[in-house]
């Protein structure tokens, strides 16, 4: 197991906002995750609309239907927005409101210049840069419209977010696959604790696009039509792609603590691991043994042992080759009766973002909603801590241990 | 806290290959503009770029390595060899779980993007070759260096823009700091691509011939590529091995203008604020700082907002101040690590780099640019500032070894 000379300083989720197939804002989310099957149907509920049936035909994917940025923005300044921009404005947007941060976009309790923004996204730009291509291979280059250049940069949606919001500390963008809304985690304590700035929003997000689809697609590892999509289990043939976005607003517990915040989790545990695999000749895969070593460093981040975990939230898609060493890490580590949640059955593979949507289901189930169906075990009444996981597809492997927030306890719902 | 120190340099650039040759070039006053060989630029009104020239993949990669990785990560894996065997060290010692790799980039593998749509767009979807999918991903460029070297520690990338270096450099030291890693790959990787020439013309940010930063007549910017990468690790780590310390990594100050996408804040406050938390979180003052390596584009926004940030916090006191993508063209995510290996080796040698171009003064530039030929002097404390699109801003700090007092965090809010 990787030594960790020093543990992840504790930080307080204070504030959440969702854009997701199943809903837009925190309490949608909650209240669409009481029904699991019902939120299944409504995010694969038909043909995606920002697919096209030419790349896409009979395509099954988890869109964030019927979406209207300006319910949530206005109508003013949004026509060069792409459609991750405006995911990661409303999540940010919602999240700072949750958080008690914003109000009718004024700034309350922090100043602008301490909050920042540390945003994951796996293949961020790519409809844009479809886009601008198509127009520069079949018009002209000279025709690329400067407007919507910037969105071909990655870390643009999430600089919009800034700039929208006014958040003037640092602003990070986090790449590694599926683990990077889990990685972000980590750049948002390190510059907590270096004092760069006092609230982040954390998290990531990501985007259906054609693609992406014909990427998957092509690569045979999309559960299509009949196909099988069970996340986590051995009959499963294949994953389906989601979309969204959700942020975390994150700051030191202490810090929270004093401006009386409602902490709806702690952060008290993180951990990561990157394995080759054994052929050179191979580059995508699944590492059992870096699962293990990121889930074992977070646990020991966290000063947890195996017992005192309630429920594993998995990164499992649907994807044999990576669900089976993730559910085998698992139970080499905490045996056979860990409750075992497999959110991404209900709401697809959000790739950059789902660390976030993962640790977004375990603050439904720490408020009591079942968040996710489970394939193993039972979950306690009022579960106490989680452990969330992300896999990538390139040996890579992050774990976060989450705690339910100190003032849920006082209520006595411990 | 411990201390961090840049024990190893690897450099692909338009300067040449490698951080010796990379540094004489630079010291002759070279420039690496040249036309664009790799695309066709006819249409676009501009032709010159920091293009890197004669890179074989095969003289620095395996033929499996060459295979499954595109130019971008072909360059960062390259840049990553030269560095650790520039800093003597090891498999052995690579080949761990306290070894990172932490890169920049701004668009990662482009040119595997654009070679795929350009079949789809052109042929149709099944012309689109699906063993070469898994080339596209910026996820992918730490991946490689990891695998290429044996580290097994954290893999990620932070995609800051023309900040990404920095970023990437910043996040690096903190990880180890922190006790998560005693040796971190890091840098940053970027490559010239058509998609990203036209986007920049199109903005109209481009000079047509030569970059002349803080010039009265500048004219914009000229785009290059390339990589630079640096090994840094723990005073411990560094000290047990007998490792020669380079230099430093001291302070580094990251902020958001928040102001808009392309152009920096008027009055420079994400800069401002970078800058100073660099110097302050370095423990020392604005009056120890001996040579600042400026972001300077040749843009007319850029330039004037930095120069006016520069006398902001140094007054009237004249700092020597320069430019390298007057040399190197802005190689976008790749630039501030490429200037860091720069200063660097300015802290090694004493020697300030110098900015071409530069015949007529601005007085909206008022700074003390060291002009046409390198300019020995004082280099204990070196600044490297990059003001990135998106209004990402990040300063880092780099000193001689011995130079700083005890470290300290920074407190400034």
């Amino acid at each position: 197991m990787a030594a960790v000379d020093s543990s992840v300083n504790p930080l307080a989720i204070t504030g959440l906002g969702v854009v997701s197939s199943i809903g837009v804002g925190r309490e949608a989310w909650i209240l669409a995750l009481k029904d699991c099957e019902k939120a299944r149907a409504r995010a694969f509920r038909g043909a995606p609309t920002v697919l096209s049936a030419e790349a896409a035909p009979g395509a099954i994917a988890a869109e964030v239907w019927d979406f209207d940025a300006s319910l949530y923005l206005g109508n003013k300044g949004l026509r060069n927005f792409d459609r991750l921009t405006r995911f990661l404005i409303v999540a940010g947007k919602l999240a700072l409101e949750d958080a008690g941060l914003k109000k009718d976009g004024e700034q309350r309790a922090i100043r602008a210049e301490r909050i920042g923004v540390c945003s994951a996204t796996a293949y961020g730009s790519l409809d844009s840069i479809t886009e601008l291509l198509k127009v520069s291979e079949l018009e002209d280059p000279r025709y690329v419209n400067p407007a919507r250049f910037p969105n071909t940069v990655i870390n643009s949606a999430a600089a919009y977010l800034s700039i929208w919001e006014d958040l003037r500390a640092p602003n990070t963008t986090v790449v590694d696959g599926n683990c990077g809304a889990l990685d972000a985690i980590l750049t948002c304590e390190t510059h907590l604790y270096n004092t760069r700035a006092d609230v982040f929003l954390v998290g990531g997000g990501e985007i259906l696009s054609d693609p992406l689809y014909v990427a998957f697609k092509k690569l045979g590892i999309l559960a299509e039509a009949d196909a099988a999509f069970a996340p986590g289990l051995p009959e499963s043939r294949g994953m389906r792609l989601g979309e969204g976005a959700v942020y975390l607003c994150v700051e030191r517990s202490a810090d929270a603590r004093r401006r009386g915040a409602e902490m709806r989790a702690e952060i008290v545990g993180y951990g990561n691991a990157f394995e080759p695999p054994s052929s050179e000749a191979v580059l995508v895969h699944a590492s059992k043994s870096a699962i293990q070593r990121a889930i074992q460093m977070a646990l020991q981040d966290a000063s947890l042992d195996r017992t005192q975990v309630d429920i594993a939230c998995l990164s499992a898609n649907g994807i044999a080759q990576f669900d089976r060493p993730e559910r085998e890490a698992l139970a080499e580590i905490f045996g056979p009766d860990i409750a075992i949640a497999v959110p991404k059955s209900i709401y697809g593979e959000t790739l950059g973002a789902s660390g976030a949507f993962g640790i977004a289901a375990v603050l439904s189930w720490f408020e009591g909603v079942p968040a996710a169906p489970l394939i193993c075990g039972a979950v306690p009444k009022h579960p106490l801590r989680a452990l969330v996981v992300t896999v990538g597809f390139y040996g890579n492997a992050s774990a976060v241990v989450l705690s339910r927030g100190p003032i849920v306890r006082k209520r006595g719902e411990a | 806290m411990t201390r961090v120190y840049v024990t190893g340099l690897g450099v692909v650039s338009s300067l040449g290959f490698g951080r010796e040759n990379f540094f004489r070039s630079i010291l002759e006053s070279k420039s690496g503009l040249s036309p664009i060989e790799s695309f066709d630029t006819e249409k676009l009104g501009r032709s010159i770029g920091g293009e890197v020239k004669g890179f074989k993949p095969r003289d620095f990669l395996t033929a499996a390595e060459s295979r499954r990785m595109g130019r971008c990560s072909a360059y960062a894996v390259a840049a990553s060899r030269m560095a650790v065997e520039d800093a003597k060290l090891f498999p052995q010692q690579l080949q761990s779980e306290r070894v990172s790799v932490i890169v920049g980039t701004t668009m990662g593998e482009g040119d595997v993007i654009t070679e795929l749509e350009q079949a789809w767009i052109h042929k149709g979807v099944d012309a689109v070759e699906t063993a070469k999918l898994p080339r596209y991903g910026t996820t992918l460029l730490p991946i490689h260096i990891a695998r290429a070297l044996g580290a097994r520690g954290m893999v990620q990338t932070l995609p800051a823009a023309c900040a990404a270096g920095n970023y990437a450099i910043s996040f690096a030291a903190d990880l180890i700091r922190a006790g998560r890693a005693d040796v971190v790959i890091t840098g940053a990787s970027e490559i010239l691509q058509q998609l990203q020439f036209a986007g920049f013309v199109r903005l109209g940010a481009m000079a047509p011939e030569r970059c002349q930063p803080f010039d009265k007549n500048r004219k914009g910017m000229i785009i290059g590529e390339g990589a630079g990468i640096l090994v840094i690790e723990s005073e411990k780590h560094a000290l047990k091995r007998d490792a020669k310390l380079l230099a430093e990594v001291a302070g580094c100050g990251l902020a958001c203008d928040a102001h808009h996408i392309t152009r920096p804040h008027p009055e420079g406050t994400g800069s401002l604020y970078a800058m100073t938390q660099a110097i302050l979180s370095s423990g020392i003052k604005p009056e120890e700082v001996d040579f600042i390596n400026a972001h300077g584009t040749g843009t007319h926004s850029n330039d004037k907002i930095e120069s006016y940030i520069i006398h902001q916090i140094f007054g009237d006191r004249k700092v020597p101040v320069s430019s390298l993508k007057s040399m190197l063209g802005h190689c976008m995510g790749a630039a501030s690590a490429l200037e860091a290996v720069a200063c660097v080796m300015t802290v090694e040698t004493g020697i300030y780099t110098p900015t071409l171009g530069y015949e007529t003064p601005d007085p909206e530039c008022d700074i003390n640019l060291v002009a046409d030929k390198p300019v020995e002097g004082k280099a204990e404390i070196v600044l490297n500032n990059s003001l990135a699109f998106g209004g990402y801003d990040a300063t880092v700090t780099f000193a001689k070894p011995g130079r700083l007092p005890e470290w300290r965090p920074s407190t400034l809010q």
